[in-house]
């Protein structure tokens, strides 16, 4: 039988070796510049691997290294740091639609953002803080998924975590974690409408505790993009009386003026709890990508709370 | 007068209704009938699953006009969407579906590899492969 590819490689979406391999990667260039700051960084080097063996079986191997290259230009110094982190390796089998098992360090399952987090697939430079101060962004640990039996547009997951992180040298926040258990759901509707949830809780063991509630929303009409998530959780410490509150939302919209250009703004807002730390931060950006696997990005962002407001800019590619 | 634009309506509302293209399985396929929201998903990758059965999905390769049909009427989705959806695919780790250079590769592929799922035009049906659902 002849057999014909659509090409081994297509930029963005990877150089297919055989049937159980494709390799590829990305990187992404940033440059920032504040009243007080002014840097560049290339902010991801990775390496991707992933393949399907057997009927229903496959892997991914993600090494990514973070920060690989950093220049100050008010100290004229820089930085490198090349040795890659494991930011994913896990093995998924399929059993039907609805139950899949994935096991190993992998993308936590909430909300949105978090699981497209690489530069060239969103449409700002930067994260929202809801999604870097709130949650560990990955898990290492076992995530069950599907489709439910009952409704043919909703998913689920159900993850748990009873263990530190494969590789702590790529986590977000400073949430050195060993326990972590939650579920996820959900629902397409028509009209371009999902919506959906979390609810979780993660510990260190002897040191803190948190409990999370999270939800979002999203449509995509034509044109245009409008994406909201929320979270709130209660943290508890040792000797500490009462849980600390935290919230955190961003709700963004995106208008596609033409195939390859957008116009972006983004509302976010930060609490920890304390009447003096609440933020927002205002963002208005611009992206361009002359073809979609790269992506050329500018933005500039207010903060109420802090001298932070400052531009940004980036490149990047997926390869 | 108004007997005859009576049946030329008719004509040609038939001619506009009739599908042009048939997603097929092999003819010794356990799968009768998909619904066009459930091939969409299998051609995406989102499901992998259909009757207790593992799908794998083929298309055509290049832009002729039944991958075109296809992708318009059953992905509801122009090129530079799929170019969108699978690079984000990509960073999932999971690939488009495999791919034929011709129609009657992709009906040999449709025989001979159990689980096969791809479409061809009408006129190239036969008792070989079964037809699940028309466009």
């Amino acid at each position: 039988m002849v057999w014909a590819a659509e090409g081994n490689y297509q930029l963005g979406q990877g150089f297919k070796l055989a049937d159980w391999l494709t390799v590829g990667g990305y990187i992404s260039t940033e440059y920032k510049k504040s009243d007080d700051h002014e840097e560049f960084v290339v902010d991801d080097l990775a390496f991707l691997a992933y393949g399907e063996f057997g009927d229903s079986s496959s892997f991914m191997l993600e090494l990514e290294s973070v920060d690989a290259f950093e220049f100050d230009f008010d100290r004229h110094e820089s930085r490198t740091n090349l040795p890659p982190a494991i930011e994913r390796l896990y093995f998924d089998h399929g059993f039907s639609d609805h139950i899949s098992v994935r096991v190993g360090k992998q993308i936590t399952p909430i909300g949105y953002w978090n699981l497209q987090p690489i530069n060239v697939l969103r449409e700002t430079t930067s994260n929202p803080r809801y999604s870097r101060e709130m949650f560990p962004k990955f898990l290492t640990g076992v995530d069950i998924y599907g489709y439910t039996t009952f409704d043919d547009n909703l998913t689920y997951h159900i993850y748990m975590q009873s263990t530190g992180d494969l590789d702590d040298a790529y986590i977000n926040i400073n949430i050195d974690i060993d326990k972590h258990y939650g579920f996820s759901a959900n629902k397409q509707f028509s009209g371009g409408w999902e919506a959906g949830g979390s609810l979780g809780r993660f510990e260190k063991d002897g040191d803190f505790s948190t409990r999370y509630l999270q939800l979002n929303a999203r449509r995509v009409t034509g044109a245009y993009t409008f994406v909201i998530e929320a979270i709130s959780s209660l943290k508890k410490g040792p000797g500490q009386l009462a849980d600390r509150r935290s919230n955190a939302a961003y709700i963004q919209g995106e208008y596609r003026y033409k195939p390859r250009h957008s116009i972006i703004s983004r509302l976010e807002y930060r609490d920890d709890g304390n009447s003096t730390n609440r933020e927002r931060i205002a963002i208005l950006g611009y992206s361009f990508r002359p073809v979609y696997p790269v992506s050329l990005k500018l933005e500039y962002q207010w903060h109420t709370l802090s001298d932070d407001n400052q531009l940004q800019a980036s490149f990047s590619v997926l390869f | 007068m108004k007997c005859w634009l009576l049946i030329l309506l008719i004509l040609f509302s038939q001619s506009t209704l009739s599908a042009d293209f048939a997603v097929i399985v092999s003819a010794t396929s356990g799968i009768d009938v998909l619904s066009s929201e459930r091939i969409r998903d299998i051609f995406l990758k989102k499901r992998r699953f259909a009757q207790g059965k593992r799908l794998v999905p083929v298309n055509l390769l290049g832009s002729k006009p039944p991958r075109l049909a296809f992708e318009r009427r059953i992905l509801e989705m122009d090129r530079l969407n799929l170019q969108q959806y699978w690079t984000a695919s990509h960073f999932k780790g999971v690939t488009p579906p495999a791919t034929q250079a011709s129609l009657a590769s992709v009906k040999l592929f449709i025989e001979k590899v159990d689980g096969a799922i791809g479409y061809l035009p009408i006129e190239m049906v036969d008792d070989r492969v079964k037809v699940i659902y028309e466009f």
